[in-house]
């Protein structure tokens, strides 16, 4: 194995038994090469065939075929372990750089047009960078090993493909309605709207699969890219403005990664992923700079305080949009890059606390912060990046019980959420609102999605579903490690989480209620995939042990080969996972087949006085007239309120991650 | 794991949801004569609240909707689960996740049926489980962190409530500041004045049914086991802090349960019913404080 030929410390680290070069090479390089590939063609074929018909097949056409590979892809290396593919040509290189160097392009262009000078300027240091290393150190380093596999890129890569093209398929509905609310003068953008999410994925899948990090920073400066402009794809002021604080951004997040490379290559020697790790691991000194830059970047792309804001901004784009970034996406990214990291984590204190920090106190406010919305997507919003930031945390605190949890956080939540958000865009359309306030009544038509919405909401937050499973081993981890403040941050977040939640599901509780009435105009592409989320969360909730004992532990057992894995066999016994089964099973059985069928005589409810509609709540006063009762949820602003919990989040995280960075390079110095 | 790890639980809880209504019976029937002494009254026989149940059962079957009595149902099926997993001396965390659980599905049934009082109830109750829930997380995490430091296993504690019968003495002597807190939040959980916002047997409060005000006959007669089989579950909690290896330290830790349970009942006469900004405030500042504290202190021993 050949080691960097331009580095201060060159190191040689042997690949471990376990990680012996793929031999067949070509040949199985095939199903990594389709799955990149495939929504790549979809994404052509789009642009260039516009008719409606047509796109309605290509889209499920292909999205099938991406789910079925990466299925495939999940069965053919779910056995092998980590699998390495000797693969590298400099044509792929240039072709690295060239899109880099157009995604600048682009960027430039829609900042000229807009006269955004913040994001022009980032973008032109970028490219600097990029060229400085790109041609001044990357090219004298040659990674062997392009591409690889193991159990956390196959999880990825399953979510990626089928939660992923599910959400691409339910798109075409959505986005029939959408258009037909827009103006009848104005273009038809839908190709290009379709071809953005297909090369979205394919950048995913590139992220997750290369283990070149010159060819995973172009991916990652792609999905940026495109969502950039399926943000800004509505093109209303406000859609350009959340457009550009995104990219303003994933841009200084990406300016952290591409120094991260270069220190990388400085200080490692490597461009590749798993010398890099076994570098660190081996002597975790060199790695505290550019770990801490990855670290960065990673917390830019999950949308950590004090960058949270371009998350919620970006919920002015269609819902569609919205479920991709959340899901399966963008944000998956991110905290894909801190799981990977995590070992590294583990041997150094300044990036961990500072991964750790930043993750909690963004999961403990966004968690208080999502009480008081009463914006369903805004909640769906402030949820995401709570969640994220626990995953955050456990990655930060790197050990292989924090990684367990981490994985199965990014597991349910991808599922759940997309099923979430794939439910408030049907809702949004025959309601015309998504407010939490207003789903009272005029939803109340609806029980069928009221409780598929029910089953995602009491996924993302209650025993026995995956969630709950999953920050129960965050929480053993924490107190395995000692980490009191990480503790309290949980109990309390938990219990804020506990609040915002119960309180919408109580709302839908309520249209649960009603009789079924099938007067729906939902499009079929819209059911067949929210029933897919539904199916694959029930699935993935009732499997869990399943999931743990064939995928999620033998990664985390790979990926700490230097430290014994004290496992937690013995503090979340299987017998708890299976008790967790069978109480999955109880819920979907009541909630599915449960409600609706008692067959007692039905009376009005008590509003102190005669009832005189029911639905409406209106009763006979003392005067015999008519009053109508109202209630409300709460929201509790003056506690909870947006202005007063986020400047503390943004300036505490802020001041973190600056002591981190500038501790680091102290560091390094010193060193 | 054997198939034996997990019958053991599920049939703790068929028993659990037998012999606890008649406990928390019992124990309801001695909170009615007490309170009615503590009033100045002679108060109901022993067995009214059986009496009650009973009568309950026989009312003409009428609902609101066609969903609550199945939450009502799942609340229960939970509520017991949770107490065959404590019972048997399985994970302390399940059993909080899972009782959590049934209270939801309580929350549930009353937001079901559109009642602005029910409403009013169910958002109360909401409100309750966000007071009390980090310090019942936190009693588990202690819990935990004490059973390591006591074990004989040298820094690996555990969750399993069967472990407190390994120890050499109880973790109170480690974690009497976590308890301190459970029985300030229990007064939470048992509905006691001055925290019972939900719905109270006090027939003076500004909303005295509220979650359950639409609630009736076999359904309300349902929740009253319910919430006795909850009383059980939480004295259990309080009482694992006093179990050590010594099979007569679970004498002593009965004896202390019924106390609280005494102080409880006392709590519940002589205050009244606070606003939520109080009860949010105080819960978590006993958290912070008697939770917080406790484990750093555990941490850093």
């Amino acid at each position: 194995m050949r080691c960097g030929t331009h580095s201060g410390t060159p190191i040689a680290v042997p690949l471990s038994h376990s990680h012996e070069v793929n031999e067949k090479g070509k040949a199985e390089m095939q199903l990594i090469a389709t799955l990149i590939l495939l929504p790549l063609i979809a994404a052509i074929l789009l642009l260039i065939i516009r008719q409606n018909t047509a796109r309605t097949i290509i889209v499920c056409a292909f999205g099938t075929l991406i789910a079925l590979a990466s299925v495939v892809f999940a069965g053919t290396y779910l056995a092998a372990g980590p699998v390495f593919f000797d693969f590298n040509h400099p044509l792929i290189d240039h072709a690295c750089t060239a899109i880099s160097g157009l995604c600048v392009v682009v960027i430039l262009a829609f900042s000229a047009k807009y006269k955004n000078i913040w994001a022009a300027l980032l973008a032109i240091i970028q490219i600097i960078v990029v060229m400085v290393v790109e041609f001044g150190f990357a090219s004298q380093m040659e990674v062997e090993i392009g591409l690889y596999t193991d159990l956390l890129s196959i999880i990825m890569v399953l979510i990626i493909g089928i939660i992923g093209s599910g959400i691409c398929i339910y798109a075409l509905g959505y986005m029939e309605d959408f258009q037909a609310h827009q103006d009848a003068a104005a273009r038809d953008r839908r190709p290009t709207f379709f071809a953005l999410m297909f090369i979205f994925l394919s950048a995913m899948f590139a992220i997750v699969l290369s283990n070149n990090m010159s060819w995973m920073f172009t991916a990652w400066e792609v999905t940026t890219l495109c969502s950039f402009l399926l943000i800004g794809y509505t093109k209303t002021d406000e859609a350009i403005r959340n457009a550009f604080r995104q990219i303003i951004m994933n841009l200084a997040g990406g300016i952290a990664f591409i120094v991260a490379l270069w220190f990388a290559i400085t200080d490692v020697g490597t461009l590749s992923l798993i010398e890099f790790l076994q570098a660190g691991i081996a002597n975790p000194a060199i790695v505290a700079v550019p770990i801490t830059f990855l670290a960065f970047a990673g917390i830019t792309k999950a949308a950590q305080m004090p960058f949270q804001t371009w998350l919620l901004g970006a919920m002015v784009a269609p819902t569609p949009t919205s479920a991709l970034l959340h899901s399966s996406t963008m944000v998956k990214a991110g905290v894909f890059l801190l799981v990977k990291l995590a070992p590294l984590f583990l041997l150094n204190t300044i990036p961990s606390v500072m991964v750790m920090l930043v993750g909690g106190i963004t999961f403990l406010l966004c968690s208080f912060m999502a009480i008081s919305q009463t914006n369903a997507k805004r909640v769906l919003a402030y949820s995401t990046i709570a969640n994220l930031g626990l995953i955050t945390m456990c990655a930060g605190v790197g050990t292989p019980e924090a990684v367990w949890a981490a994985i199965f956080l990014i597991i349910f939540h991808a599922i759940a959420k997309s099923l979430l958000f794939l439910c408030v865009g049907t809702a949004e359309h025959h309601i015309g609102s998504r407010d939490i306030e207003d789903m009272d009544l005029l939803f109340e038509r609806m029980p069928r999605l009221a409780r598929f919405m029910m089953l995602g909401i009491m996924c993302m937050f209650i025993a026995p579903f995956g969630m709950l499973i999953a920050k129960w081993g965050a929480l053993v981890s924490f107190a395995n490690m000692d980490q009191i403040a990480l503790i309290l941050i949980l109990a309390f977040g938990s219990a804020a989480t506990f609040m915002f939640w119960a309180k919408w599901l109580g709302k839908l509780a309520g249209i649960a209620g009603q009789p079924p009435n099938v007067e729906l105009s939902v499009h079929k592409s819209e059911w067949v995939s929210i029933l897919l989320m539904v199916m694959l969360l029930v699935f993935a909730c009732i499997a869990l042990p399943a999931i743990s004992a064939y995928l999620v532990e033998p990664y985390v057992v790979s990926a700490y080969q230097f430290a014994p894995v004290a496992f937690l066999v013995q503090d979340i016994s299987f017998d708890n996972l299976y008790l967790a089964s069978i109480s999955v099973c109880i819920v979907v059985i009541a909630l599915f087949c449960g409600l609706g069928r008692s067959k007692k005589r039905q009376v009005d409810v008590y509003l102190a006085g005669v009832s005189r509609d029911d639905d409406a709540r209106a009763f006979q006063n003392s005067l015999s007239g008519q009053t109508v009762a109202t209630a409300r949820n709460w929201y509790m602003e003056d506690v909870f309120g947006e202005a007063r919990i986020a400047p503390v989040g943004v300036v505490f995280n802020s001041v973190v991650m600056l002591c981190a960075v500038v501790l680091a390079l102290v560091g390094i110095t010193l060193a | 794991m054997s198939l034996m790890e997990l019958i053991i639980p599920i049939l703790a809880s068929l028993v659990f949801a037998v012999v606890a209504p008649v406990v928390g019976c019992l124990l309801a029937g001695v909170d009615r004569i007490l309170s009615a002494r503590m009033q100045g009254r002679v108060g109901p026989p022993l067995l009214q609240p059986y009496y009650d149940v009973r009568k309950l059962m026989g009312k003409e079957r009428v609902d609101v909707n066609t969903v609550q009595g199945a939450y009502v149902v799942c609340a229960f099926i939970f509520a017991c689960l949770a107490g065959g997993i404590f019972f048997s001396g399985g994970n302390l965390l399940m059993c909080v996740f899972i009782i959590t659980l049934s209270s939801l599905f309580l929350i549930m049934a009353a937001w079901s049926t559109r009642s602005p009082y029910a409403e009013v109830g169910a958002a109360r109750e909401t409100m309750q489980v966000m007071s009390y829930e980090p310090m019942v997380l936190l009693f588990a995490v202690a819990f935990y962190m004490a059973t390591a430091l006591i074990l004989p296993t040298e820094g690996i504690g555990s969750f399993n409530v069967g472990a407190a019968f390994s120890l050499d003495f109880p973790v109170i002597a480690y974690i009497w500041p976590v308890f301190l807190g459970l029985l300030f939040i229990l007064t939470i959980k048992l509905r006691k004045s001055p925290f019972d916002l939900s719905m109270s047997h006090h027939a003076h409060q500004e909303i005295v049914r509220g979650i359950t005000t639409e609630m009736s006959g076999s359904t309300l007669a349902l929740v009253e086991v319910l919430h006795w089989c909850e009383n059980v579950l939480f004295l259990g909690w309080v009482s694992i802090f006093f179990v050590w290896g010594a099979w007569w330290s679970v004498l002593i830790a009965i004896v202390v349960a019924l106390a609280v349970y005494f102080l409880e009942i006392l709590i519940d006469n002589n205050f009244a019913r606070v606003k939520w900004q109080f009860m949010l405030k105080s819960a978590w500042a006993v958290a912070l404080v008697g939770g917080g504290i406790n484990i750093a202190v555990l941490a850093f021993v």
